[in-house]
């Protein structure tokens, strides 16, 4: 279990609590216990998958974009890459992955790259052996964008694991 | 500036301690005295330590408002947080088992499956399993 992303269900929450007839809501769904064992939040959870994830389609696609980017996060993977394993056009696929997990394919296959880089430096492989691991043809290239994400570079990252290891 | 700490109120901090670490898996980090039986008292992941850790505060004990916020929230089944597992139906079964209380079993929302359960310190936490 991990405490990321931890914040994540407040925007829901505020959205729920936010509403002007949040107490009428509350009440009816009072009446509503004796009869259901549905709790008001699982009630609200039903009525906005009805708004939110009606078109199955759609939702079928950004969540096999994501399982293609989840497993081939190693290989050459691009837009046509993606739209051609999705059968859809690259502009369609950015901005259906996009409602779905809100942010682009491409944001989110760097995201789950420097995720993985921080895991196999962790396992205490190379600087260079991770950087072609993880999909990126540049040492540099990763190094800048491993800092810019994590406030050091993998050299020092690596080094910071392995002196709090001893 | 760096997200370290996010705060969830407990009715009773020990006890409270004793869910997150024996029946969640989470691990203490940190256990210091404030006085008054208080105490600054977090736990982190289990695999991932220097991650954010959750501060588990006695708020509702000493705060009022607090208490009647924690108690609408629950009232209205809404969980305080949500922490992320693999398999959302597996932690399902393996917390049922342990005797965890759920008010939602894991149901398909979109990208993710979500369930609910009661912390038994004042609190509805959800989990959460990306798809």
């Amino acid at each position: 279990m991990q405490v990321n992303k931890i914040n994540s269900v407040y925007p829901l929450k505020m959205a729920l609590l936010s509403k002007r007839n949040m107490t009428d809501r509350i009440l009816k769904f009072s009446l509503q216990c004796r009869t259901s064992t549905m709790t008001y939040y699982s009630q609200e959870l039903e009525r906005i998958k009805k708004i939110c994830f009606s078109n199955e389609v759609q939702l079928e696609r950004a969540i096999n974009t994501k399982k293609y980017i989840d497993q081939h996060f190693d290989s050459l993977i691009n837009l046509d890459v993606l739209a051609a394993s999705s059968h859809t056009s690259k502009y369609h696929l950015i901005r259906v992955f996009k409602k779905y997990y809100g942010t682009t394919p491409r944001q989110y296959l760097i995201n789950k790259r420097l995720s993985k880089a921080k895991e196999y430096l962790r396992e205490g492989r190379s600087v260079s052996d991770t950087c072609f691991s993880i999909g990126f043809e540049s040492i540099n290239s990763f190094s800048n964008l491993f800092k810019a994400k994590n406030g050091m570079s993998p050299s020092r990252y690596r080094r910071a694991i392995f002196d709090k290891s001893e | 500036m760096r997200i370290k700490i996010v705060s969830i109120p407990v009715t009773d901090q020990q006890k409270a301690l004793d869910f997150y670490t024996d029946i969640l898996g989470f691990v203490k980090k940190v256990d210091l005295p404030l006085g008054g039986g208080n105490r600054w008292l977090t736990v982190v992941s289990q695999n991932d330590q220097d991650g954010p850790e959750l501060l588990l505060e006695p708020a509702p004990l000493h705060f009022e408002p607090s208490k009647v916020y924690q108690d609408s929230l629950k009232e209205a089944g809404i969980p305080w947080t949500q922490f992320y597992v693999d398999d959302c139906q597996a932690e399902f079964n393996r917390l049922s088992q342990l005797g965890v209380t759920f008010s939602m079993e894991p149901k398909e929302m979109g990208t993710v499956v979500a369930a609910v359960f009661d912390d038994t310190c004042g609190n509805y936490i959800q989990i959460v399993e990306e798809k």
